[in-house]
């Protein structure tokens, strides 16, 4: 039997099959279809079948990762959304908590998109709860009922219900619910308590807007994939990826979309834990470079780290997800001069129209991609690349840099290459220093088309080794689905001092939570012997701004008692911002995180080579520039590379979907999973 | 300067951005004080070994501060300093805490990272510590010369005991010290890293490349866009609380080649109160290479490089001058008031390229006294308001004019004060009317649940933010206490110390902003739009837009509104750059 991962990106779909009892992988690529993804994604699962000989029907598993929900909230193609808020404060959206950005006057130039639920569609109801959760004023229902009634008249196709303090008492929202379910049962409605029951009102209402904003396109599309598989009579259990890695089932996807807007982007973070730990390397800083943007995220001790808030364009989203910190470089990133004379790269980016100017389809801006080609890095005819490089045109481009540097192209493309690299570099330091750890004791992955070019670069910066490039960089996030397990967290507002807390009173809460993560594991059909239940504490000092979120058992609540979270809370504050205080201590959140394990069977080792790597060389004379001159850079083609080998940087490795630079004074060494780990030093 | 490549600039430049921002968030994940935390009311910097600013977003101040200090600067001191008179007004209020801390790399000086914040309360006669009635500083709480928290490594104990005795919020305040000095240790770990990578002479070339740089794109800003012709441009201060005012600020504003001056020269003189505003010369020089980067190029990053070319004249004893002992703690009217006469001086030859005036100050309130558990509990809230109508579109309703600041959620002060928000929204009709209408102020209806005292800190409660390019000017902001008994008293906008008891209610409306254009340029289909989300009322919509509805279906009557906006044109004469409301009513020349 097999089981195939779907990764529908903005041009190709990746889809990669595993044969279960061999744990072979094979991939492959079909043009996404936009208007309407389940076309790309059946034609792809077709398309792999057909290639490798097998039938439909032995696809036990599809695992499929959807860009549908960002794209709506992303093109502002979402619902039309209703909301209803407590009465006084429907304008939590138009006002946005006040935000502008820095610095001073900068808000004479921001431009503020439209919130996904227009003011006009959002009413206010007779009601009032207090922050314990006490009723101060009843539901007027006939009020509510006639704001329902109205706005369904004006069209509503999904209705968003949150009041202010729900998340200590749901009472309110879920008999608005039923209301509005009395007035038209086919019109989805989604209520804040349920989505994010935690306190922050506008960060729980945007979040639950979105979700309805995004409930409708994601049902149709749902509905879409549904009647495909039923045509082909096809049983296999289709997961969706969520932001956070975990799989959930259709039913789940539709009335929780919202946990996938970075359903994409979770792939490449769970791959490279994958991989580094593979080689060895449970501490991994990945980083996924594109054409316009690059992902960066870290994995520590073999765990990606989760984020419980997100940004889906400007939208602060409060949805857990693998870390992903998103800078605007990429190859396409085009390089400028403003009248300071500094050089700059991005944000702007060639896009895919008109491309680098390498690309000879038009494009005038020198970009990332042409200062590669300038420098001799990116080699004009790519092995089995379906495109030819125009060498010219990249020179032309970088010389209009070049002249306002006062400095010839060489020099100028080597800039572009450096500061593109140092942007990234920051982007790294955001997910390691900032966040206590230490990029040196990490490894570096590189996904993505381009990342395999800057990776050893770098990995320079952050002094991150080994350095890693996976066989397929291109496709690692369909690979990535492959490892997912099913996931679900359930979380509510707890805010008790550490002082006046009784454990048993938290132990019976976190049980209510167990309780979620049970019924919705049996929901997902997890066997008993797959199931896993851990829980998190959100805990800050009294009246602080942040929480961090501290691990805990039962048992360790039973044995030690709460104070074991304080004394968690304090060596993670000291390590993250080196002090901690005599401060009393308070929880805010708790979660229960709901896991099923799908067993994935490991990938298989290819047969060993030599140290020397000769063979594969299909270009002796190729010159790269690197520290002011042209040195002799062989070009090796990948798929001719053996286990064991092992290149002495300068070198280009280049395959299908990427090209790998070794700089000067590093060695690449290919693993028995044909891996390329990069280590600083020159001794085969 | 040693000669190094425009790319290792580039290079340095980027890192240095991004220790900052690395500043900001240690800071704001381990500060106590909500306004530090939620609200990053904080700003921070780093120069060079001679004290100049290299990236930040405030005035260097370093040079004034470590020449106190005869026995010189040494490896792991740290200096902290509230005192506004002692650093130059680099800080502006005693509330304000600075840390400055010197940078080594192996034994040599290479710069310093310096932090400030605001601090929840330094004492004095009222919570938080900005008295409306103070008549010098003496009356605003405890203040801290520059003095050396820690002596080569070493914590000085007694200051922490000195700090904790003369604050109502002992805890807080000491955390967000360390938290500030843990930022500034943060920025110093990083650039020390950066000297290692680049080594000491290619830094500081650096640095000096970067200075130049800013300096050269300031220089022609300043030939391109500001006048050879002095201009001159006045706002008020309605009042300083003791029933003085309005206070006038002017500015005048002209060139001479490459180099800019700004005169304070006809500033009102210091006021016997706390609004005065201590502005530190090179703050005011950031602030105009913020503003004119805003409005003519935001790619531009900004350091101390381009001060020799500003000249800035205020005259002693003025509001924007005053001679110690004065008051100073409620000095954030004047200092957002000097960003609208700012604006209003540069634009006055091109009003269109400009932004009409908006809140203009940060509203306060502070609630504090003991909770149903008897525990002491002390609010500051910083409020916001309309920002202006601008060239690029409408001023946004209700949002904060200063940079990052955010709103408390009110699931957070129902949690953890007593009180309860019964509504919070924007003012209807406040903005005013422009073909890019004025953002609205906004409204916020609070029940205090126990016993204790309010302060209330705001301005343009007589004065109106004034209209640009012929739009209107915008609403005023008022306050109202409603006593449980329903009996409503107005109170001015800058009051201490009201008494309340539980069920008392407080009604904050803050100030809207000016309009920006012609109103009866604006498509009545925007029009439409802020009637049916209830930011325009129909009356409004007809009285400055021309705009006439059907008041059943919302409905624009098309032919009527025509008719209506010709009429008005007629009417009204030709429009005026500068639309100042009441102004000529209040203040009697």
């Amino acid at each position: 039997m097999y089981r195939v991962a779907v990764d529908v990106g903005g041009t190709f779909t990746d889809v990669v099959l595993q044969n279960e009892s061999t744990g072979n992988i094979i991939g492959t690529k079909t043009p996404s279809t936009p208007s309407d993804q389940s076309i790309g994604l059946m034609k792809g699962i077709q398309k792999i079948c057909e290639e490798n000989d097998i039938e439909l029907s032995q696809i036990q598993s599809i695992m499929h990762g959807t860009t549908v929900a960002t794209n709506a909230v992303l093109e502002g193609k979402g619902a039309k959304v209703g909301l209803i808020t407590t009465e006084g404060f429907e304008q939590i959206l138009h006002v946005a908590r006040s935000w502008t950005p820095a610095p001073i006057s900068a808000w004479m130039g921001f431009i503020k998109p439209d919130p996904l639920a227009d003011l006009i569609y959002t009413r206010g109801a007779k009601e009032r709860i207090d922050a314990k959760g006490g009723v101060l004023t009843e539901l007027d229902e006939d009020q509510v009922r006639s704001e329902i009634k109205s706005l369904y008249e004006e069209g509503i196709e999904s209705l968003t219900v949150s009041l202010l303090n729900s998340y200590a008492n749901p009472t309110h929202e879920q008999r608005i619910r039923e209301i509005a379910e009395e007035i038209d049962p086919n019109i989805l409605v989604s209520i804040s308590y349920d989505i994010l029951p935690e306190f922050r009102e506008y960060e729980r209402t945007l979040t639950t807007v979105m979700n309805s904003y995004v409930r409708p396109p994601m049902q149709r599309y749902l509905t879409n994939i549904q009647n495909k598989l039923e045509d082909l009579k096809l049983n296999s259990r289709l997961s969706i990826v969520r932001s956070d890695g975990g799989l959930m089932s259709i039913p789940a996807a539709a009335s929780l979309p919202v946990h996938t807007m970075l359903s994409g982007p979770s792939g490449g973070v769970t791959a490279a834990a994958m991989i580094g730990s593979q080689t060895g390397n449970r501490n991994v800083i990945s980083f996924d470079m594109g054409g316009t943007s690059t992902d960066v995220s870290l994995t520590y001790d073999g765990t990606p780290r989760v984020s419980r808030e997100t940004k889906v364009g400007v939208f602060p989203v409060k949805s857990p997800s693998l870390e992903v910190v998103s800078i605007g470089a990429g190859g396409g990133s085009i390089a400028h001069v403003p009248p300071t004379g500094a050089l700059r790269v991005g944000p702007q980016s060639a896009g895919s129209e008109p491309g680098p100017a390498s690309y000879g389809s038009g494009g005038e801006d020198p970009t990332v991609t042409d200062a590669n080609v300038v420098l001799g890095y990116l080699p004009p005819s790519l092995v089995g690349g379906e495109m030819k490089l125009d060498v010219e045109a990249a020179e032309k481009a970088v010389q209009r840099v070049a002249e306002k540097l006062d400095t010839d192209i060489y020099h100028a493309a080597q800039g572009i290459y450096d500061i593109v690299n140092e942007n990234m570099y920051g982007a790294t330091r955001v997910v390691s220093v900032e966040k206590g750890y230490d990029p040196r004791e990490f490894s570096l992955l590189a996904l993505g088309g381009a990342g395999p070019l800057h990776a050893n670069a770098l990995g320079k910066l952050t002094g991150s080794f080994p350095v890693i490039l996976p066989p397929t960089p291109g496709v690692l996030s369909a690979l990535g689905f492959l490892q997912s397990d099913i996931r679900n967290e359930y979380s509510r507002t707890y805010i008790h001092k550490l002082s006046n807390l009784d454990r048993e009173n938290l132990i019976a809460a976190l049980n209510d939570l167990y309780l979620d993560c049970h019924s919705w594991l049996e929901q997902e059909k997890v066997e008993e012997d797959q199931r896993l239940i851990r829980f998190e504490v959100d805990v800050r000092y009294f009246r602080q701004g942040h929480e961090i979120p501290i691990k805990v058992t039962k048992e360790e609540l039973d044995n030690v008692g709460v104070s074991i979270l304080a004394e968690r809370f304090s060596s993670i504050h000291e390590q993250i911002y080196g002090f901690k205080m005599e401060v009393e201590v308070e929880l805010v959140n708790i979660r229960a995180i709901a896991i099923g394990k799908v067993a994935s069977p490991s990938i298989p080792m290819v047969g060993e080579g030599e140290v020397d790597a000769s063979g594969a060389i299909i270009d002796h004379e190729h010159k790269a520039f690197f520290n002011g001159e042209f040195k002799s850079t062989p070009i090796y083609e990948r798929n001719l590379l053996k286990p064991n080998n092992k290149i002495i940087g300068p070198a280009i490795i280049s395959q299908k979907d990427t090209t790998t630079l070794v700089l000067p004074g590093f060695t690449a060494a290919i693993d028995k999973n044909l891996n390329i780990l990069i280590e600083e030093g020159t001794s085969l | 300067m040693k000669n190094i490549d425009t790319i290792t600039v580039d290079i340095i430049e980027n890192a240095l951005k991004n220790i900052k921002e690395e500043m900001d968030v240690t800071l704001f994940r381990s500060a106590m004080s909500p306004v530090i935390r939620e609200q990053h009311d904080c700003f921070p910097m780093i120069t060079d070994a001679s004290g100049q600013m290299v990236v930040g977003n405030f005035g260097s101040h370093v040079p004034e501060v470590v020449n106190q200090f005869p026995e010189g600067i040494h490896k792991g001191d740290v200096i902290f300093v509230s005192d506004p008179y002692s650093c130059g007004g680099s800080i502006s209020h005693v509330n304000d805490w600075m840390v400055i801390l010197p940078i080594f790399s192996g034994e040599e000086l290479v710069g310093y990272s310096s932090m400030f914040g605001h601090v929840m309360d330094v004492g004095g006669p009222v919570p938080s510590s900005m008295p409306v009635t103070a008549t010098s500083i003496y009356g605003e709480g405890v203040r801290f010369p520059p003095v050396k928290l820690f002596e080569k490594g070493q914590l000085n104990e007694s200051i922490i005991r000195i700090i904790k005795a003369n604050t109502r919020t002992p805890m807080e305040n000491y955390s967000d010290l360390m938290a500030i000095v843990a930022s500034c240790r943060t920025a110093e770990k990083r650039v020390q890293e950066l000297c290692e990578r680049f080594g000491i002479d290619t830094y500081f070339g650096a640095l000096e490349a970067l200075l130049e740089r800013t300096n050269t794109m300031m220089r022609e800003l300043i030939t391109n866009f500001l006048p050879t012709e002095p201009v001159s441009f006045e706002d008020y201060i309605d009042d300083d609380g003791l029933g003085n005012g309005p206070f006038k600020m002017k500015l005048t504003i002209w060139r001479e080649g490459d180099h800019a001056y700004f005169d304070w020269t006809g500033t009102d003189k210091q006021s016997p109160g706390p609004i005065n505003y201590y502005l530190s010369e090179p703050m005011f020089k950031m602030f105009i290479g913020s503003f004119l980067i805003s409005v003519f190029d935001p790619a531009i990053n900004f350091n101390d490089g381009f001060y020799d070319v500003l000249h800035i004249e205020s005259p002693e004893g003025t509001l924007m001058r005053p001679v110690e002992p004065a008051a100073l703690g409620c000095r954030t009217h004047a200092l957002s008031r000097l960003f609208d006469v700012l604006s209003g001086a540069l634009s006055i030859n091109t009003p269109e390229n400009s932004p009409a005036a908006g809140y203009g100050t940060s509203p306060y309130f502070i609630y504090s006294g003991y909770d149903q558990d008897g525990r002491y509990f002390n609010l500051m809230e910083v409020m916001y308001g309309g920002l202006p109508g601008r060239p690029i579109g409408d001023g946004l309703d209700g949002h904060s004019w200063w940079p990052a600041f955010v709103n408390i959620p009110t699931e957070y002060l129902e949690t953890y004060y007593p009180l309860r928000v019964e509504y919070y929204r924007t003012g209807k009709d406040s903005g005013g009317a422009g073909m890019n209408r004025g953002g609205n102020c906004n409204e916020k209806l609070y029940t205090c649940l126990a016993k204790g005292t309010i302060s209330i800190h705001d301005d343009r409660s007589t004065l109106q933010p004034w209209g640009i390019n012929g739009g209107e000017p915008g609403g005023s902001s008022s306050k109202t206490l409603i006593r449980k008994d329903g009996t409503r008293q107005d109170l001015d906008s800058k009051v201490d110390n009201i008494e309340v008891e539980p069920g008392d209610q407080i009604l904050f409306i803050t100030g809207g902003s000016g309009g920006w254009g012609d109103p009866l340029e604006r498509k009545p289909e925007q029009v439409c739009m802020d009637v049916k989300r209830e930011l325009v009322s129909l009356e409004k919509a007809k009285e400055s837009y021309g705009v006439v509805f059907d008041p059943s279906t919302l409905e624009i009557q098309r032919e009527e509104t025509v008719e209506l906006r010709n009429q008005m044109r007629r009417q009204r004469g030709n429009l005026e750059a500068f639309n100042f409301g009441n102004r000529a009513d209040v203040v009697k020349v």
